[in-house]
């Protein structure tokens, strides 16, 4: 009898083989009522550093399609022949956007993605995963250089170091084929350097400071801010923008 | 007095490098100051060993045949057609020509460095090819229900000593086992043994077992890892391709 009550106990407590978009983050600081304690703390390393790990998802991806989408347009400081690109790829309707090609976002667009990204805070290294793009970005904390004559590329190379609790993340390195963002097509050039600035406000925010700065295309720089909560008890899925890909034929322009 | 100890310190400093020439920080090295292949393997602080670092493929021969060495893969009568059809093709139709994903079992046979970032929970593998990630779960979690098929699976992964044991599950029915077209079905489940026997080198040994292409298990041993020091991986994305149009079957 006993025996019975006790296997029967012990099957109900057994996990069931979950989805991991729902199974439980272990380690997280939590609520008496089970949910994520978003308010609380901020960790913090071995090595006392703000420990940036974590899943997040952004508040609102407006700067995806508009990285201007908070600046007054007479306070935009673009440069005529960009502003000029800019309209007629608005017009295109994104024909042409390299996202639209399943080409990767650049930086910072990437960060404002609708899709979460997961950043693995190890010494020497940051690395973040993104679902967006399924692609991957290195932040050097080892204190190296950016290098002197990069290979330009779509994502850039970044350093990061630490100023109080902030991390900023200098990145260049980047081709001029990259667009800033998706419906304005803001350009960017070779010349662009993004200083990112993460700062994690408690256990579940994470803000993002991005000054772009590209003095080909813009007459100075400027900053824009995105905002990210913590994604307790889900996951980063694959996602191949490849497969299957059909809307190719239906990019038409104007 | 102070000019003298400026000026030392600068032909110490490092010139700033090109990232593949960037001296990785804190490996064993030998006099000559190349990296230490057979010093012992490192190991994270709770004894485990540690595989974190940029490794590249020993030797790329098994991306086309997995079984080159000779093993006799046991195909259900369906998947041996299949393969010998692939083969008459020279391959035509693999996702890689479509700048798809390779898989697992392709990605650990591919000629592309890659890094292992390993956390007491976690191992991540971000290859240099596609600039795709895989993440190995170590804290214990089972596979999961699996309702989305991918590409490359859902990995999790426990010790059995010095073993990093990797089990995956969750694949789709679209990735090839290598280039040369072993099928796979959303049946496969393959377990990868991970070992470092040395600071310079990962030992790998592939499990493949999928009831519906093969009849039962079979097993092969890939040419694993060496260390690469003193390099980064480089960003590669799929774009530009031109070579789907020379993809022509027999």
């Amino acid at each position: 009898m006993m025996k019975w009550t006790i296997f029967a106990a012990v099957v109900i407590c057994a996990p069931v083989s979950a989805q991991w978009l729902n199974y439980p983050t272990p380690g997280i600081p939590r609520l008496p009522n089970g949910k994520p304690n978003l308010e609380a703390p901020a960790p913090k390393t071995a090595d006392g550093k703000p420990d940036l790990s974590g899943l997040y998802d952004i508040d609102n991806g407006r700067l995806f399609q508009d990285i201007a989408a908070d600046i007054r347009p007479q306070d935009f400081p673009i440069q005529p022949w960009a502003a000029a690109l800019a309209k007629q790829r608005e017009q295109d309707m994104r024909k042409d956007d390299p996202y639209s090609h399943c080409l990767p976002p650049g930086v910072p667009r990437i960060d404002s993605g609708n899709r979460p990204f997961k950043i693995i805070q190890t010494p020497g290294l940051i690395a973040i995963l993104y679902e967006t793009g399924y692609l991957f970005r290195q932040i050097f904390t080892d204190g190296r250089p950016l290098p002197k004559d990069p290979e330009p590329t779509w994502l850039g190379y970044s350093v990061g170091k630490w100023e109080g609790d902030t991390l900023v993340v200098d990145t260049i390195g980047f081709h001029d084929k990259g667009w800033l963002d998706g419906n304005k097509g803001h350009p960017q050039t070779d010349a662009l350097h993004v200083t990112e600035r993460f700062r994690r406000v408690n256990f579940g925010h994470l803000e993002i400071q991005s000054t772009i700065d590209d003095p080909k295309a813009y007459t100075k720089p400027f900053t824009v801010k995105q905002t990210l909560h913590l994604l307790a008890d889900s996951e980063i899925l694959e996602n191949i923008c490849n497969e299957n890909e059909k809307d190719a034929p239906h990019l038409v322009g104007k | 007095m102070n000019w003298i100890i400026i000026a030392v310190v600068a032909i110490s400093a490092p010139v700033s490098a090109q990232w593949l020439k960037y001296p990785t920080p804190g490996i064993p090295r030998t006099a000559d100051g190349k990296p230490n292949m057979s010093a012992p393997a490192p190991r994270m602080p709770d004894g485990k060993p540690d595989f974190s670092g940029i490794w590249v493929t020993a030797d790329g021969k098994y991306l086309p045949n997995l079984a080159l060495d000779g093993v006799e893969v046991p195909f259900q009568p369906w998947a041996a057609a299949l393969y010998k059809e692939r083969q008459a093709n020279h391959g035509m139709g693999r996702p890689s020509e479509r700048c798809l994903t390779h898989g697992v079992t392709d990605f650990d046979a591919l000629g592309t460095p890659r890094r292992f970032l390993q956390t007491p929970t976690m191992m991540v593998i971000i290859f240099e090819a596609y600039n795709h990630w895989r993440q190995i779960f170590l804290d214990g979690r089972p596979l999961p229900e699996v309702i989305q098929p991918v590409y490359l699976g859902y990995s999790v992964g426990h010790w059995e000593g010095d073993t990093l044991v990797v089990d995956t599950r969750g694949f789709n029915d679209r990735g090839w086992l290598d280039d040369g077209g072993h099928p796979q079905t959303e049946a496969l489940h393959v377990t990868e043994r991970f070992r470092r026997p040395n600071f310079g080198h990962i030992d790998l040994q592939l499990t493949i077992d999928d009831p519906k292409a093969y009849t039962k298990p079979w097993t092969v041993k890939l040419s694993g890892f060496n260390y690469f020091a003193d390099q980064e991986l480089m960003e590669s994305i799929c774009e530009n391709e031109k070579d789907v149009a020379h993809m022509v079957g027999k």
